[in-house]
């Protein structure tokens, strides 16, 4: 990133009666970057939201836009501005009032709020919606006048609290385009929160992923997905198989009683370590040609692929393989080298027993329990 | 079937409502004797009445404006407190009401009568020279009580809105530029409109229909359209007078309804400023 | 952010201490132990006592908690088949047009329910030709026609959140709808049906307003007590019960909500089982018992005797007196057990009202059903010519050989047949707090030249009480003016009318029995009322003194008489006359005049040693005599009333009894005095000019400044102005989008 930095983080740590919910986090935010924290709920990763857009004061750390500290700035004096995950649309007011409400604040001119509020609308493909009641619009269209509305006083930053969340799958996936060609014609940076590590992975320059209010990684979308840096991140980022190994030496790491070479090294002789396997890089092949064994326990289809879960050393791997194979059918497995990702031991080791993938469910699950606190 | 469960109650809203107010219409426009006539009506626009009428109106309308003024801000902040406080806060705004309102208002005598308690105190802080602040038998006394006994029909609709206004709606006011002032001018405000114009009723229309408050706090002096209709029943036995007076307080109390629903009611666009 | 939530903090504390302020008042002066609910005088817990031995009151509790339970279990019922009806209603118009109709009983103001209310039943009553139809039906009715609204719209709710395939699935496992309304819908809106019936009970059990216009006879409801109260003093056994009822619910309010909080989660199944069942328990026991109070009352043989009387008018055995009604029941259920070998339960209903007006107004409005009442003399002249009295059989009154020969044939019942039995006679006089007044008036007071027009001095301007009922403040203003008060000319009335009017902006109140509480507090230094009630605020506060305004020297006031009735449509018409034969017993009477003050008509209580002393005849003697100055000779016919010295104040020992003496100007002038200053019953012209010239008087405001309009005037104005602002913007923002498409 050669752009310069717009807001840094330094230090952050907030609790809540004694609950740590952010754990000294330091984040740099570079302008026209689109940067998503992504985690599970209760990783802190809204909460660092609304620090950066000042509904929460940090216990300790200081908030820097460009260059200047603004910890005891109020949020209504700040150059952010926010999409909320339900959007909050005003249910007074109509669509142009909405949009306009921000400009309204100040001083100007029915023409020039009438002319920005119109450019707006064109922006986000609402035009002659003005004298609509915002209840009754559809999600999308809420959606659309939410980012509208936090957009129309061209800030610095815009943040992005789950906006897609309450969408279905469909409209989902055009939004993402649509606000992804709105952050490259505007040229505002975006900071997105989301648990969705698929949104995250397909809109951001920079993912940063989060866990128990500590930033795990920060990285492109490739290198988060192909270098997780431990095994959190490697089980909640994509589906993945991690097993416990061993470095024997550089190049070379033994794991399920097999020593399998591969491109990792820097590791100290016999270091206890994660395994990374991504379901998609291991490859079936007959039980003799396999470098390990196991029994097919059993098979999905997936229409792309096949979802094949194989009992290897009571150790349940997933592969996902365009071919065919009977259930309870004994078969092999091939690992290239380079499909093999050592990662160092963290917290998070030996949590994740069988493949895992994170559960978007479980997620939304615990979502409703917090809300209810 | 299932819709004859509510034949009883059709029946009984016939008979005990609809029937008493025909009486009313009908007593208010026969005399004595049962024959047809307007002449109670008439009385009604004899200056001394209409006097009582602008009274009424008047002092409803300043203690419904006190009483908005007053609520508004504690249902705010009671709105702001723990879900927990807020409980207990509610209970303690309603607790007063279980007690006889007769004898709230008798026990505001004691306070502001010349030689009452609240003189009592003064006098003690500020020695014996000061005269006596004057309060009973005032016009403001007959309005405080009005305040006092109908505060809490403000204060507990004004909460509930507010309470249920999604705090993100708050944040995005904020977040969009509004100091905390201009969230409340421009988003709580206009969202707890509908519960303005409910709680308004709830202290209007009692408060000008009230015939008790008056004689004790006002002494009698400030006569207003409760007192005359009781007066029309209890002492002077002109029930076609009072049933023409109780007439037309209906009908000043549909129209200020429908004035201010109508005001409440135009939220197309929205009323921001 | 801190710096607000001090300022919200202090904001609410605020609020609360404005809104608990009378009910601090409240609990303290239950806690004081003289009566006084202004001063302070020490703390005691004697109130409680006597709430317990306030038959009345404690009646009148009962009576609420019967017709709050009974008036919400019946909306309940009604309301929940209603609203169950009204949900499953598929007509719109229909839907809705009773729904408007089901609110108006909640946007109506109470007055105009109540008054509704009571002209269909005084018009049905009246085709019926029924005697009684205000009664305990009338207002029960009243009450469940209120809480209808409230159930119905706490219930329909639930019935709108339900599952609509909750009842079909009910159905389609074989339940009949009658079985899935009660095994399925009714559990999933018993919340709404409960909050409804609390809602319900609550406001029956508050409500005055309603209950005031369509109550009958012979049963009284706190409120309408607190308020029959209201309008003489309010004793502190009635705040000793308010802090009572407001410590339980706080209690009961707290408990509810710490266990709900924290303790709701925690409770096991079965705790939240046993809370269900001792809830659902406490309903059907109070049911239960409701059930069994009316089968009881309904049952075994109750005499009930309706007695109607003015407030604080008979010795009711508050502070170790007799108290009368309980002596007159036990007396009888022995004399009839006595006469006839078998039991009965006789029970004394004893209600109070205000005025002759109020008397007459209840009887007018068909409260029949009263036994007995003691009207004034005109009023008894009036009820007479309506026929609404009934004669004495004076043989069933053995008693009545004790009214002085002189009272027997008082000038409204002077035929052959009597209608009524002297209770107790007495004037107007002036009331006055010597502390207050000028020295020059208290002097002219002394010589026995004050007459009515201190009442009329500017000098004590807003220090003036004036009656609150048309004839006594009409007589203060005729008396002063010379005018005959019994055959005023449309003239006369004009210059009485003129004359009040002149007194309106030195009055500081209009008020009947709230004088008490004035004088005796020292709101107010001038006030015209009756001598017995002047003797008992004497008592109280020994700054007050008393005189009887003169007219040239001689005594110009209003005396009046007030007498036991029999209302012609007496339902105990035999044991109405026992009653009187046991109110002119000696026993009773003088408990009556010592309890009351007034002058007694009564040979019994004027012989009596007991009440000779108790009101101070010897001590006269004996404490004059040290002054040196001669005592006035008594005899057995003498009128007693207060003995002043030589300052014109009231003689009071230390036990706080006053003395009575005998006065040569009364006892001479008895006879003319009732034939000239007693208020007769006026023609019907008369009394609608005077009733019309009080309204006038009442309704003219000379007192209220015209500031408070123009201050109505500028808010309304500015709300208008800012309404139209809106307007404009509204429109001028919309003006460039508005007409776009779509």
């Amino acid at each position: 990133m050669n752009e310069k930095k717009i807001i840094e983080l330094k230090n952050v740590a907030k609790s809540y009666d004694g609950e740590v919910i952010l754990d000294h986090i330091n984040l740099d935010v570079h302008e026209k970057e689109f940067m998503t924290l992504l985690g599970p709920s209760g990783c802190g990763k809204t909460t660092t939201l609304r620090i950066i857009a000042g509904f929460v004061t940090p216990d300790t750390g200081d908030v820097v836009f460009e260059g200047v500290k603004i910890n005891d700035i109020p949020a209504y004096k700040r150059h952010v501005n926010t999409v909320f995950q339900k959007y909050a649309l005003f249910p007074h007011l109509n669509v142009y009032e909405n949009i306009a409400f921000a400009l309204r604040l100040n001083k100007i001119s029915e023409e020039e709020i009438y002319n920005r509020v119109e450019e707006m609308l064109a922006m986000v493909n609402l035009k002659g919606f003005e004298k609509r009641d915002v209840n009754l619009l559809s999600g999308g269209q809420q959606q659309r006048v939410a980012i509208a509305r936090a957009l129309i006083n061209k800030p610095k930053v815009l943040l992005l609290d789950e906006p897609l969340g309450a969408l279905d799958l469909k409209l989902r996936k055009d939004m993402q385009n649509e606000l992804k060609n709105i952050q490259r014609k505007t040229g505002i940076t975006f900071i997105y929160v989301t648990h969705d590590q698929e949104e995250a992975l397909s809109m951001s320059d920079t993912v940063v992923v989060m866990a128990d209010g500590k930033i795990q990684q920060i990285g492109t979308p490739t290198d988060i997905y192909n270098e997780p840096e431990n095994a959190f991140v490697a089980d909640f980022i994509g589906e993945s198989n991690i097993i416990d190994g061993v470095m024997l030496d550089d190049y070379k790491a033994k794991f399920s009683g097999h020593i399998f070479e591969c491109l990792d090294k820097g590791f100290e002789k016999n270091e206890r370590v994660d395994v990374v396997v991504r379901p998609e890089d291991v490859d079936v092949v007959p039980p003799e040609k396999g470098m390990l064994t196991g029994v097919v326990t059993s098979v999905t289809f997936k229409g792309v692929h096949y979802e094949i879960i194989v009992n290897i050393n009571n150790f349940k791997w997933m592969i996902q393989s365009t071919d065919y194979v009977e259930p309870n059918q004994k078969i092999g497995i091939y690992i290239e080298p380079d499909a093999i990702h050592i990662m160092k031991r963290s917290e998070y080791s030996g949590q994740f027993g069988d493949y895992s993938s994170f559960s978007d469910e479980l997620d939304r699950l615990s979502d409703i329990s917090e809300e209810e606190e | 079937m299932q819709r004859a469960a509510a034949a009883p109650h059709v029946v009984w809203a016939v008979l005990f409502i609809i029937a008493p107010l025909l009486f009313v219409v009908y007593y208010a426009f026969t005399d004595k004797n049962g024959s047809f006539t307007f002449s109670n009506i008439g009385a009604i626009f004899q200056a001394s009445y209409l006097e009582v009428f602008l009274r009424s109106l008047c002092f409803a309308f300043l203690a419904t404006v006190i009483c908005l003024i007053i609520a508004y801000p504690i249902a705010y902040f009671m709105a702001k407190a723990k879900p927990k406080t807020q409980k207990v806060l509610i209970m303690l705004v309603m607790l007063p009401q279980w007690l006889n309102f007769l004898i709230r208002t008798y026990s505001w005598m004691a306070l502001l009568e010349d030689t009452g308690i609240i003189n009592s105190v003064l006098m003690g802080i500020f020695g014996l020279e000061i005269p006596p602040l004057h309060m009973i038998n005032t016009s403001g006394a007959v309005i405080l009580g009005m305040v006092y006994n109908y505060l809490p029909y403000m204060i507990i609709p004004l909460h509930s809105v507010i309470s249920k206004i999604d705090p993100k709606l708050l944040e995005a006011a904020a977040d969009l530029g509004c100091s905390p002032l201009r969230v409340l001018t421009k988003v709580v405000f206009p969202l707890s409109m509908s519960d303005i114009v409910s709680g308004v009723t709830m202290v209007f229309v009692p408060s000008i229909s009230t015939f008790y408050i008056s004689q004790k706090l006002g002494g009698g002096n400030f006569d207003l359209i409760g007192d005359t209709i009781e007066r029309q029943f209890q002492t002077a036995y002109d029930y076609n007078l009072g049933a023409a007076m109780s007439f037309v307080l209906m009908l000043i109390i549909l129209v200020s309804m429908a004035i201010m629903n109508r005001y409440a009611g135009e939220d197309d666009g929205g009323v921001v400023v | 952010m801190k710096k607000r939530t001090i300022f919200g903090n202090i904001y609410i504390i605020l609020a609360f201490i404005f809104l608990y302020m009378p009910i601090a008042v409240l609990i303290l002066f239950s806690f004081n132990s003289s009566n006084s609910t202004s001063n302070f005088e020490g703390f005691s817990f004697k109130w409680y006592g006597e709430l317990f031995s306030d038959a009345a009151t404690l009646d009148a509790l009962k009576n609420t908690l019967l017709l709050a339970i009974l008036s919400s279990l019946i909306a309940t019922v009604i309301g929940t088949m209603a609203a169950y009806g009204i949900h499953k209603m598929r007509n719109k118009h229909l839907k809705s047009s009773i729904m408007s109709v089901t609110k108006i009983p909640m946007i109506n103001p109470e007055i105009v329910v109540g008054i509704s209310m009571m002209l269909l039943f005084v018009f049905v009553g009246g085709i019926l030709g029924s005697k009684s139809y205000l009664g305990f039906g009338t207002v029960l009715i009243a009450h469940v026609t209120f809480n209808l609204p409230y159930v119905i719209l706490s219930v329909l709710p639930k019935f709108k959140q339900m599952d609509k395939s909750l009842p079909e699935a009910a159905q389609d496992l074989g339940c009949t709808p009658l079985q899935s309304f009660f095994k399925v819908e009714l559990p999933a809106i018993l919340p709404g049906v409960v909050s409804g019936l609390i809602m319900a009970f609550t406001l029956s059990l508050d409500d005055f307003v309603i209950s005031y216009f369509t109550i009958g006879s012979g049963f009284e409801t706190l409120p309408i007590r607190i308020y029959s109260m209201t309008k003489k003093r309010v004793t502190p056994d009635m705040y000793a019960l308010s802090t009572l009822i407001f410590v339980s619910i706080l209690v009961l309010l707290l408990l509810s909500n710490l266990t709900s909080d924290k303790s709701r989660e925690k409770m096991s199944k079965k705790a939240k089982k046993i809370t269900k069942i001792v809830v659902g328990t406490a309903f059907g026991v109070i049911g239960i018992i409701t059930v069994i109070v009316l089968i009881v009352s309904a049952g075994t043989k109750t005499l009930t005797l309706n007695v109607y009387n003015w407030g604080e008018y008979i010795s009711d055995g508050g502070e170790g007196t007799l108290d009368v009604n309980r002596a007159f029941e036990e007396y009888y259920e022995e004399k009839y057990f006595l006469e006839t070998g078998e039991r009965v339960n006789v029970s004394v209903n004893y209600t109070t009202y205000a005025s002759n007006e109020d008397l007459y107004a209840k009887l007018k409005s068909g409260a029949t059903g009263y036994d007995i009442i003691i009207p004034s003399d005109y009023m008894i002249q009036r009820l007479k010519s309506e026929n609404l009295l009934q004669k004495l059989d004076l043989n069933k009154i053995p008693n009545y050989a004790n009214i002085k020969e002189q009272f027997r044939n008082p000038f409204y019942d002077n035929g052959e047949e009597k209608y009524t039995a002297m209770y107790t006679y007495g004037v107007i006089g002036i009331i006055y707090n010597s502390k207050k007044l000028h020295p020059d008036d208290l002097a002219k007071i002394e010589a026995g030249e004050a007459g009515w027009e201190l009442l009329w001095d500017e000098k004590y301007k807003g220090q003036i009480l004036q009656f609150n009922n048309p004839r006594d403040a009409f007589g203060t203003a005729m008396y002063a003016l010379g005018i005959d008060v019994n055959n005023a000319t449309e003239e006369d009335w004009k210059k009485a009318q003129e004359y009040l009017k002149e007194q309106k902006p030195l009055v500081q109140s209009y008020v009947m029995d709230e004088i008490f509480n004035k004088m005796e507090g020292g709101e107010a230094t001038l006030a015209a009322y009756y001598a017995g009630d002047c003797l008992c605020m004497i008592g109280n506060n020994e700054d007050l003194g008393f005189y009887y305004p003169r007219k040239n020297g001689e005594v110009v006031t209003n005396i009046f008489a007030d007498a036991m009735c029999i209302p012609s449509s007496a339902e105990n018409v035999d044991l109405a006359h026992e009653y009187i034969n046991f109110m002119l017993s000696e026993e009773a009477a003088v408990a009556n005049a010592e309890y009351i003050y007034y002058a007694s008509p009564n040979k019994a209580v004027i012989e009596n040693e007991g009440y000779q002393i108790n009101m101070g005849k010897y001590e006269i003697e004996y404490k004059l005599d040290e002054n040196g100055e001669e005592v006035p000779k008594l005899d057995e016919d003498d009128c007693y009333i207060p003995v002043l010295d030589e300052n014109g104040e009231m003689i009071i020992d230390e036990e706080g009894d006053y003395f009575v003496i005998y006065d040569d100007v009364l006892e001479d002038n008895l006879e003319d005095m009732f034939n000239t200053y007693a208020y007769r019953d006026l023609e019907d012209e008369s009394r609608a000019t005077l009733n019309q010239k009080w309204e006038e008087l009442k309704v003219d405001s000379q007192s209220f400044g015209g500031g408070i309009y123009i201050f109505c005037a500028v808010i309304l104005v500015a709300l208008i102005a800012f309404g139209v602002y809106c307007y404009i913007i509204k429109r001028k923002r919309r003006r460039l989008y508005w007409n776009t498409q779509k």
